[in-house]
């Protein structure tokens, strides 16, 4: 399938390719590293400083140059695109050879990884992150003597996308209350079994 | 040891105040030591609040008499104040204000509010607001404490034995008995007996399994995830997905913890006597 590229790539192209190549493969791989972290750029303000003076280009093209190399990664992440295709439609829209092989090398090294990135990204903002557990043996309590009672408690750190901190939640459990939750996990388990 | 703890009895408290032979037992049992003997000094003479004193100190882990008549058993090495103020003017009570009494003392241990028949008795009786107080705290004292043992392992006879050191009445004996040991005993779900002091619990758990077939990054995405909603039971309400590889770590877990609350009940328990 064809990259869906809009009119204003044409300019971003030219820069591209005026662009030092001998540094342009590292670029690829920084950026296709953090390709899947959302609005989070790749680049800090010291770093884009650097670039711009590494790559002589103003403050806005280099702007356009990331985007435009974002967006190509993107599509291919979207489109499972194989190396050659890539190289083969950059080549297209006129993206010099040079530069296209070197997408394509950096999409064939990095690529199914991202890829798999991408798969695990998650569009609820709170996801399971840690988890973690104590074994405790009640002997007693205010309103009980000579307990013996086995007690678990689970530590679920859940994260927040928001506001990027993991929130903990402590449940206990009585032996009987686990062996039911348990249970709960295996239907979950048989669910999965039965996907694939 | 959290949430609603008792009164604990206090063996090494010097005797500070005068004997006054005045002072009624606060309610919930925090009189200090020394109003009882200070009645107990008004009734038997100097002399004895003097051995009293120094008993006090020698009483904690003794049981002997002066400050812990009866103590070392289910009511700890000393008697709580309102426990030995209660059996002595319990004695005065007639049957039918007693078992009104009972019926109040049970209520308030299953978490029921009681104050509409506290005022009943009060207005019905000829008992003072002050020995109601302490009749119906020390009722209340006495049961919990003896309702906190497992069945197993505490005997009626060692029950009625206490009681009968505490020279409370035989017909009284045989009615808290049949509380304690009888099918009277509160519902174990009663407010006062359940135990508070734990962190919340599963109340009611949801979950969906979806496969993701295509998403905003990915035109072919495939991938399966877990939701989960977790309703606690303090109230609050979570909701978070469980990536597969997380899904599978807590079933390890879980089953490990398992694992280890059976090893346990199999081996340590046996050791630890009761």
């Amino acid at each position: 399938p064809p990259l869906l590229l809009p009119r204003s790539i044409r300019r971003a192209v030219s820069l591209l390719n005026a662009v030092d190549a001998g540094r342009f493969p590292r670029l690829l791989s920084r950026i296709l590293q953090k390709l899947h972290l959302k609005a989070e750029s790749s680049f800090s303000e010291e770093e884009e400083e650097k670039l711009q003076i590494a790559f002589s280009l103003e403050k806005q093209d280099l702007h356009l140059v990331l985007e435009t190399i974002s967006f190509i990664l993107e599509q291919a992440v979207y489109h499972n695109l194989k190396p050659a295709s890539l190289q083969q439609q950059l080549q297209s829209i006129h993206l010099d050879q040079d530069k296209a092989e070197a997408f394509a090398s950096a999409w064939a090294a990095a690529g199914q990884d991202t890829i798999e990135k991408f798969r695990q990204r998650v569009l609820t903002p709170q996801k399971l992150e840690t988890i973690g557990w104590q074994l405790n043996l009640q002997m007693a309590e205010s309103m009980q003597a000579k307990l013996k009672a086995p007690r678990a408690v689970l530590e679920l750190g859940v994260s927040n996308e928001d506001s990027k901190n993991t929130k903990k939640v402590f449940v206990e459990f009585s032996h009987q209350e686990l062996f039911e939750f348990y249970n709960k996990l295996e239907t979950i388990q048989a669910q999965l079994d039965s996907l694939t | 040891m959290n949430g609603r703890s008792r009164d604990a009895p206090q063996p090494l408290r010097p005797a500070r105040r005068a004997p006054s032979g005045a002072g009624p037992s606060r309610r919930g049992g925090t009189a200090p030591p020394t109003a009882a003997e200070g009645r107990r000094a008004g009734r038997r003479g100097a002399a004895m609040a003097a051995a009293v004193g120094k008993a006090a100190g020698a009483a904690y882990g003794h049981g002997e008499s002066g400050g812990g008549r009866g103590g070392g058993g289910f009511l700890g090495p000393r008697v709580p104040a309102e426990v030995e103020a209660m059996a002595r003017g319990v004695q005065e009570v007639g049957k039918e204000t007693f078992r009104r009494l009972l019926k109040v003392t049970v209520n308030a241990l299953e978490g029921k509010d009681c104050k509409e028949s506290v005022k009943l008795i009060a207005e019905s009786s000829n008992l003072s607001e002050d020995q109601l107080a302490f009749l119906i705290s020390g009722m209340y004292t006495l049961l919990r404490e003896a309702l906190r043992l497992p069945l197993s392992t505490f005997k009626q006879e060692v029950f009625k034995e206490h009681l009968k050191e505490l020279r409370i009445p035989e017909d009284f004996i045989v009615d808290f008995s049949s509380i304690v040991f009888g099918n009277r005993r509160p519902a174990s779900e009663g407010a006062a007996l359940v135990q508070g002091s734990r962190l919340p619990g599963v109340q009611d758990f949801k979950w969906r399994v979806d496969v993701a077939i295509s998403t905003s990054s990915l035109a072919r995405a495939l991938q399966p995830s877990i939701l989960m909603m977790m309703k606690l039971s303090d109230g609050t309400a979570h909701r978070f997905e469980v990536p597969v590889a997380k899904f599978q770590e807590l079933r390890y877990n879980v089953a490990l913890i398992l694992k280890e609350m059976n090893d346990l009940e199999k081996r340590s328990i046996l050791k630890i006597q009761d």
